[in-house]
């Protein structure tokens, strides 16, 4: 039989008629040209009927229409080889670890048939104990970028890495044999691995010479802790960052430092401080925070006070002074701030040696002044610890000041090697910079983008994204960790170690399966200071162990150092100057210092105090303000526009009132402003226009969002500083400004919020501070809860009743739930335009509660007789703040349920508000009786539609690969909310069922409870009598937002207890008769 | 074609009955089976070489004289004697087992069976052809006979239109003569049913009312996807490897366990058989092929992994839109549901897998019987509604879990638990088996 057959389409290609052959050969004819085809008359008559043109439109449609019924074909690929620890349909989670030059944490990774899709804090491993940042948690989606470098780049053009390899390898050779200098930027590098790759190279461009100076590495931070490291160089002989310990520290003192979002290793000293702020514990600590721009931090203090950057130095000197040390700095402070210095000392001298002071200050003096005041206090070797040092931020400014001069000068080295760092952007300088750096002989960029610094290097080596690479970290002397990678490289982009080996000509390209890095690792690890500890008797058991946790801790002693007295005279003539408008530069929770500028979610992520998204601006005291910018915020309206000049360089930023903020000063954030270049970074790094598409200029490059702050970062006294001397002038234009929450305060609407301090709550009785909701009744008040419009739903009697509590005592407001919650449930993001109209689509918001002058504290009334909702509405110069996460309370007898048409949203009998998106019709009823206002509604098909392609990542095959498969993208016309993380209930209970128990704390939980820092949330079986959840429901401090309105909520809250004096307070939270009768007089009061 | 086939029948035949003949050799055959068919094949190789006149193929190979015994006994020893031996020995990587215990008669036993036994590829091969070409047939002649019925019927079509058009014309012809108004059929039919309004009108309300409920009935039919049966790059047949070898479904299907999703065996679990079974007939060896393809395995010699592999691509046929989450794990572990339940029989499914109708669901024993069309949600909740929670106190086994939910009822609502109880059971829809968020998130 024969094997190969001839397919033909009709007789005419059998026989290969003359006119078939033609026609096959010009497929496209040209003998008829338009013009004649049109004229030919003919034509008219072939003309379609309007009816009949109606008839085949609607054939086509019913066609089309009945074509569509049918179900496309399914593919399903199962693995040939299935690896061992993969169960399709379940998720593999890694035990790895973070660091991206600012922030450090051990971490959970979740992975789903091999894509990672979510990252958590590792509770049971590691320093930072679960705690992980918003950027942190973010971080998994950049690696789904498609701006990410496909490979290895030589010039502007795609090159292979051996080309780039040989080329670069040539050069050095090259360079090395004229005995040209090799430099390396890098951020502070806490591997042991890559520092002894680095090595290798050195080694190599020195020539094998132990003592050559060819080659030089420069470590450099974008934020810089040099001053700290300088102070304790002066103080203690050795240049060190100490080991902080917040949980010790029954007195915290910090000027300017954000050590709950920002600050050193803020992630560790976040579950450090909160583990001593509760009010039940054995002792609270007392918080003390002088700072100019209001933080996180400062919204958590249980006192705050306003200092410009000039008067930090004064409050450490008026505390010395109170201690009895002259220093020679001033001890001048305003009103406000010495009233609280005042009650610090007090405090400090009730707790010598269980206190902390922290300094945020890169200025050395500033913090030789803060080294004198905790050895005055005795801190050293408690609270602090001096012998186990912190390895981060080991920036060397004078090093990389004297390079940048030099480069700009002429006066370069012949290679410049940058690994980590992107100073074209972050440098006060670094335009003259960048353009200095094309007269360099050899530039190589590391990094994964065409980014700033990297688009004016001849050669750019991209390394991995974090979760693709192997890696090692010591971030403190007694412990180390490994990073370890959760999906083979999506890209040929190579490890930065791996490079460094190559030019060494110590290793080989290994490709996408490379080892290289990992044997590099276990070399590393092997060497005896890591394999210290005993306990293992062999290497791989050690190397196993170390890999499964992720890190090993060795042991260091306590050996507090002495403060060496000599250090105060170098503070004389070294302090921050004094100026009528000091410029703070702060960084943001999401944002930080740019390097993650284009990821959405982060972009979108609402900043923790201003609850602005997609944008930097200048913050100022809104009585400052005055009639110049506007008193109010006014989204409708937009801000208005400033010019701030700090030497001869200008930025020009909306202005928004920032109640807090020290007055004599302004605060702008840094990381804005990527891109101004139209480098590619990412489409979510830059405007976008309303309809869709980037914004861009009359030269067609893209907008960069918000402006760049580091042009604003000077070097003075040896190291770089994040304040200014300037000025502002008001600049004509109005601009518009994305915020997710319009009202500054709680009007004193004590169901809302509850506050008290830790007097009146171990003193008093719960009427006084959380008093219960009482109506009253022919036979006297009854409780709320008596009163019903509908029968009880049988929650408390079937099965589960799923309920959350929320301490805020612990909630800091950090913003990690929400990017948890958008990252677990494919929340998508919507845009600074949508924003604007109030659309933002996270499941879950923080509530920021300013007070205001009528406020005892958030949610009080002062005066009740004369308490003005008009004032009341004004947040007060230097408020206190409430961060109050909202979500869904799946009310069990939710509001939202009964106005449903078509039954959409139901309640379970688990207590969980549920919502069938496909029963869904859109009519918005839910979100309009919604006493909370959490309900969201899909206006757009946000995965498709093309305004939201710049921003939804899930509008890429790329960018869908983060989406969670266990739940649902939603469509447009739907309206979702919080599901209280039913998927992970669901599976929860699933393993609980299979393993034949009941369900256990611990089984179930939702993604903002596992992700907090402080534990703030929890979540659990209320019907669980033994639950966590049902002891913090039960507990005095716990009461239900809006609980006079009756929708009985699952979720409760407990009271924020501030371990404060307050006699305006006091004199409000007594236990009264009936305390309703005053709530009802108010109301009568109002308008 | 046929010709050959008949041959080859012939040839088979003859010689099994050659073969039948001399085969008396019993203990030959129970010591191959007890000994060495773990591992050896009479015409295969498997782990071991086939063992098909081994005793000729050794001494045509130049072994020493017995040294076939030996190696039996103690191949080592043999390996180590007669050169012939040790390259035997590097055949495979595997290492043979030793059997001192047979003695030369027993081993020549076993070697007489093996020497006896037929070919069953090329007994098979004639046999299996010429089914196959019979399935053909039928399929043409069933196909054949309905275009037959849809000729058939354009025929009377086109009869009855020419026959009515033959009448129109003749009383056109017919009325023409007459000089009466012309009508047309129109006309004509008004005025027909004008006459008998009363029949026309209930005619024309049963034909609208059936309309529209066929209609409705029709949407009820959207997204039904009963007895979808998709092509597959490799014709799978569940009853030869579940019916015939009785492979347990978990074997391949691994993680029903302990996953949402069952799982498509992936190329290596196939592999773990058709490393040894590789197909008795041609079209069988076809087939297994493919799989070798995937797996990027290399049939020469004693077999190997190229490290080529290519993932096949199955057509899906449970598919469940992405709004539904469905666990298997749930219902296989916790909930005890058999996968006869909503997969049917697969022992007896000779095809490639397909959705089974719920009618056919109901005829197998134990199913719990269900109305609606499978695969759709009233065929899932209405299970739900049945299905009872067997564990808790109500039958004295023990569960952890359901323990747990029964106390609760039974110590906050009695009342309550007792109305559950009315049917004697506890069934999933009233421990929430019903509710949205249970299967939609």
């Amino acid at each position: 039989m024969s094997t190969t057959r001839k397919y033909w389409k009709g007789l005419e290609e059998l026989n290969e008629t003359p006119s078939f052959v033609q026609g096959r050969d010009q497929e496209f004819p040209q003998s008829m040209s338009v013009d004649e085809f049109l004229a030919d008359e003919n034509l008219k008559e072939t003309s379609t009927a309007r009816r009949d043109f109606l008839k085949f439109l609607g054939f086509s449609v019913a066609a089309a229409t009945v074509a569509a019924c049918e179900s496309p074909v399914t593919k399903a690929i199962p693995y040939v080889v299935k690896p061992e620890n993969v169960t399709p349909g379940m998720p593999t989670w890694y035990a790895s670890t973070y660091y991206d030059g600012t922030s450090y944490a051990s971490i959970l990774v979740k992975t789903r048939e091999g894509r990672p899709i979510y990252i958590k804090g590792n509770k049971d491993f590691g320093i930072t104990k679960g705690s992980a940042n918003p950027q942190i948690i973010a971080s998994v989606l950049p690696i789904y970028d498609s701006a990410r470098l496909a490979g290895a780049r030589k010039g502007n053009n795609a090159a292979s890495w051996s080309t780039v390899d040989g080329d670069i390898t040539a050069k050095l050779k090259e360079i090395t044999a004229k005995k040209g200098k090799v430099v390396l930027v890098s951020n502070t590098i806490i591997s042991p691995s890559t520092n002894a790759a680095i090595a290798k190279l050195k080694a190599k461009v020195n020539g094998g010479d132990e003592t050559g100076t060819s080659f030089e590495h420069i470590q450099y931070d974008a934020v810089s802790y040099a001053g700290i490291r300088n102070a304790n160089k002066e103080s203690f002989g050795t240049d060190f960052i100490p080991d902080y310990d917040f949980s010790k520290a029954k007195t915290i003192v910090s000027v300017g430092a954000d050590f709950l979002s920002t600050w050193l290793l803020a992630t560790e000293y976040t579950p450090q401080w909160s583990s001593r702020r509760n009010p039940d514990g054995e002792w609270m600590s007392k918080h003390f925070q002088f700072e100019s721009v209001l933080s996180i931090t400062g919204s958590n203090a249980d006192y705050r006070g306003m200092v410009k950057p000039s008067e930090e130095a004064n409050v450490l000197a008026y505390l010395l002074n109170k201690f009895g040390v002259k220093t020679a700095a001033t001890t001048t402070l305003s009103k406000q701030a010495q009233d609280v210095a005042d009650l610090a000392y007090e405090s400090l001298k009730k707790s010598k040696g269980e206190s902390i002071v922290v300094a945020g200050s890169n200025n050395t003096a500033v913090q030789i002044l803060t080294n004198k005041l905790n050895a005055v206090l005795g801190t050293y070797g408690k609270t602090i610890n001096t012998s186990n040092t912190v390895n981060l931020f080991a920036s060397n400014d004078e090093a990389l000041n004297t390079f940048v001069t030099n480069t700009i000068a002429g006066k370069a080295p012949a290679a410049v090697i940058f690994y980590g760092v992107n100073p074209v952007y972050t440098l006060a300088n670094g335009e003259a910079f960048g353009k200095a750096l094309a007269k360099v002989d050899l530039t190589i960029s590391l990094a994964g983008y065409t980014d700033e610094t990297a688009s004016k290097c001849k050669f750019i080596c991209p390394d991995h994204h974090a979760l693709e690479a192997w890696n090692d970290f010591n971030p403190k002397k007694n412990h180390f960790a490994i990073a370890q990678p959760t999906i083979r490289p999506l890209f040929e982009t190579s490890a930065a170690q791996e490079s460094f080996l190559v030019w060494a000509g110590a290793a080989k390209r290994g490709g996408k399966d490379s080892s290289v890095v990992y044997d590099l690792i276990k070399t590393t690890w092997s060497a005896d200071n890591i394999k210290a500890t005993s306990k293992y008797a062999d290497f791989e058991t050690f190397w196993n162990k170390a890999i499964h946790d992720s890190c090993i801790d060795v042991a260091v002693e306590n050996t507090p150092s002495v403060f060496n007295d000599a250090a105060l005279a170098k503070v004389a003539g070294k302090l921050p100057k004094v100026a009528a408008l000091e410029v703070v530069l702060y960084r943001k929770a999401g944002i930080g210092v740019g390097a993650q500028a284009n990821n959405p979610w982060l972009q979108e992520l609402p900043d923790p105090v201003s609850k602005v998204t997609w944008d930097n601006y200048i913050t100022m005291n809104p009585t400052e303000m005055g009639t110049t910018y506007a008193t109010t915020f006014d989204q409708e309206n937009g801000l208005n526009l400033a010019s701030v000049k700090v030497g001869n360089k200008e930025l020009t930023l909306p202005v928004y009132p920032s109640p807090g903020q020290a007055p004599g000063t302004v605060g702008i954030a840094l990381g804005y402003g990527r891109g101004a270049n139209d480098e590619n970074i990412g489409n979510a790094a830059f405007q976008t226009k309303e309809y869709g598409g980037h914004a861009t200029d009359e030269n067609g490059k893209r907008l960069p969002i918000g402006k760049n702050a580091f042009v604003f970062t000077s070097f003075e006294n040896g190291t770089l500083s994040y304040s200014a001397n300037g000025s502002i002038t008001k600049v004509d234009g109005i601009y518009p400004i994305a915020a997710t929450q319009i009202h500054h305060t709680v009007m004193g609407r004590h169901s809302i919020v509850r506050e008290t301090t830790l007097d009146i709550y171990s003193s008093k009785d719960k009427e006084a501070y959380n008093p219960a909701h009482m109506l009253e009744t022919h036979h006297g008040p009854e409780h709320i809860s008596k009163f019903d419009l509908w029968e009880a739903h049988p929650v408390e009697k079937i099965g589960h009743r799923w309920g959350m509590t929320i301490d805020l005592s612990s909630c800091i407001g950090c913003g990690s739930c929400l990017v948890a919650c958008q990252s677990e449930n494919n929340v998508p993001v919507v845009g600074k335009d949508e924003v604007r109209r109030g659309r933002e689509m996270h499941w879950l918001r923080i509530d920021r509660y300013y007070a205001s002058d009528e406020e005892a504290t958030v949610g009080t009334r002062e005066n009740k007789e004369t308490f003005d909702y008009g004032k009341a509405e004004v947040a007060a110069q230097n408020p206190k703040v409430v961060h109050m996460p909202m979500m869904c309370q799946h009310c069990n007898h939710a509001s939202c349920e009964t106005v449903c048409p078509v039954a959409a949203t139901n309640h379970s009998n688990e207590g969980l508000n549920q919502m069938a998106y496909n029963r869904c019709i859109g009519t918005r009823y839910c979100a309009n009786n919604c006493p909370y206002k959490v309900r969201r509604f899909n206006w757009f098909n946000y995965p498709s539609y093309k305004k939201f392609t710049q921003v939804n990542p899930a509008q890429d095959d790329l960018g869908r690969m983060v989406l969670n498969p266990d739940v649902t993208v939603r469509t447009r016309g739907v309206m979702e909310k919080c599901s209280f993380c039913v998927q992970k209930i669901q599976a929860g209970k699933l393993v609980a069922k299979k393993e034949a128990r009941p369900v256990v704390d611990g089984d179930v939980t939702t993604a903002c409870a596992e992700v907090c820092p402080t534990n703030a949330i929890t979540v659990g079986d209320w019907n669980d009598i033994k639950s966590m959840v049902r002891k913090n429901a039960d507990d005095k401090r716990s009461y239900q937002a809006l609980e006079e309105v009756g929708v009985k909520p699952n979720v409760w809250y407990q009271v924020k207890v501030r371990n404060e004096k307050n006699a305006d307070l006091e004199k409000l939270q007594v236990v009264k008769e009936s305390a309703h009768h005053g709530e009802k007089k108010d109301n009568k009061a109002h308008h | 074609m046929f010709k050959s086939i008949n041959k080859w029948c012939v040839a088979a035949l003859t010689f099994l009955f050659f073969a039948g003949s001399f085969n008396a050799n019993a203990q030959g055959e129970g010591l191959f089976k007890a000994k060495c068919a773990t591992c050896h094949q009479p015409h295969k190789n498997g782990t071991g070489p086939k063992l098909f006149e081994v005793r000729k193929k050794w001494a045509d190979g130049g072994a020493k004289e017995g040294s076939i015994y030996q190696w039996v006994n103690n191949w080592q020893a043999a390996a180590a004697s007669d050169p012939y031996a040790q390259t035997v020995s590097t055949w495979a990587a595997s290492a043979m087992q030793a059997f001192p215990e047979l003695k030369k008669e027993e081993i020549d036993a076993i070697f007489d069976y093996v020497d006896s036994t037929p070919d069953p590829a090329a007994a098979a091969d004639g046999k299996d052809g010429a089914v196959d070409g019979v399935a053909t047939t039928e399929e043409t002649e069933e196909g054949s006979f309905s275009w037959v019925w849809i000729l058939l019927g354009v025929i009377f079509a086109v009869i009855i239109g020419a026959v009515s058009g033959v009448r129109r014309q003749l009383k056109a012809a017919l009325s023409d003569s007459k000089d009466a108004d012309e009508q047309s059929y129109m006309q004509e039919f008004k005025t027909w049913a004008w006459k008998n309004k009363i029949y026309v009108g209930i005619a024309t309300l049963v034909l609208v009312m059936s309309l529209i409920v066929s209609l409705v009935l029709s949407l009820g039919d959207i997204g039904v996807v009963e007895d979808y049966q998709p092509s597959q790059p490799i014709e799978f047949p569940h009853d030869i490897h579940t019916g015939v070898n009785g492979i347990d479904c978990k074997y391949c299907h691994n993680s029903v366990t302990k996953s949402k999703s069952a799982g498509l065996p992936s190329v290596n679990v196939c592999m773990n058989c058709h490393k040894q079974v590789n197909g008795r007939t041609p079209a069988q060896q076809e087939k297994i092929k493919a799989v070798y393809a995937a797996a990027g395995w290399s049939t020469e010699g004693a077999g190997s992994y190229t490290g080529h592999t290519k993932p096949i691509k199955w057509n899906k046929v449970h598919v469940l839109p992405d709004h539904v989450y469905f666990n298997h794990s749930q219902h296989v572990v916790v909930g005890g549901v058999d996968c006869k339940q909503c997969h049917g029989d697969m022992t007896k499914q000779k095809e490639t897998a397909r959705v089974v109708p719920v009618g056919e669901l109901n005829k197998i024993e134990g199913n719990i019987p269900l109305t609606r069309p499978t695969l759709t949600m009233g065929w899932c909740i209405e299970c739900h509604g049945e299905k009872a929670i067997q564990e808790g106190p109500l039958d004295g086994k023990k569960d952890g879990y359901y323990d747990e939910i029964h106390k609760r009822l039974l110590n906050n609502d009695k009342s309550l638990y007792n109305k559950y109880l009315e049917d004697g059971k506890v069934t999933v829809k009233e421990l929430g088996g019903w509710e949205c968020a249970k299967c939609h998130y």
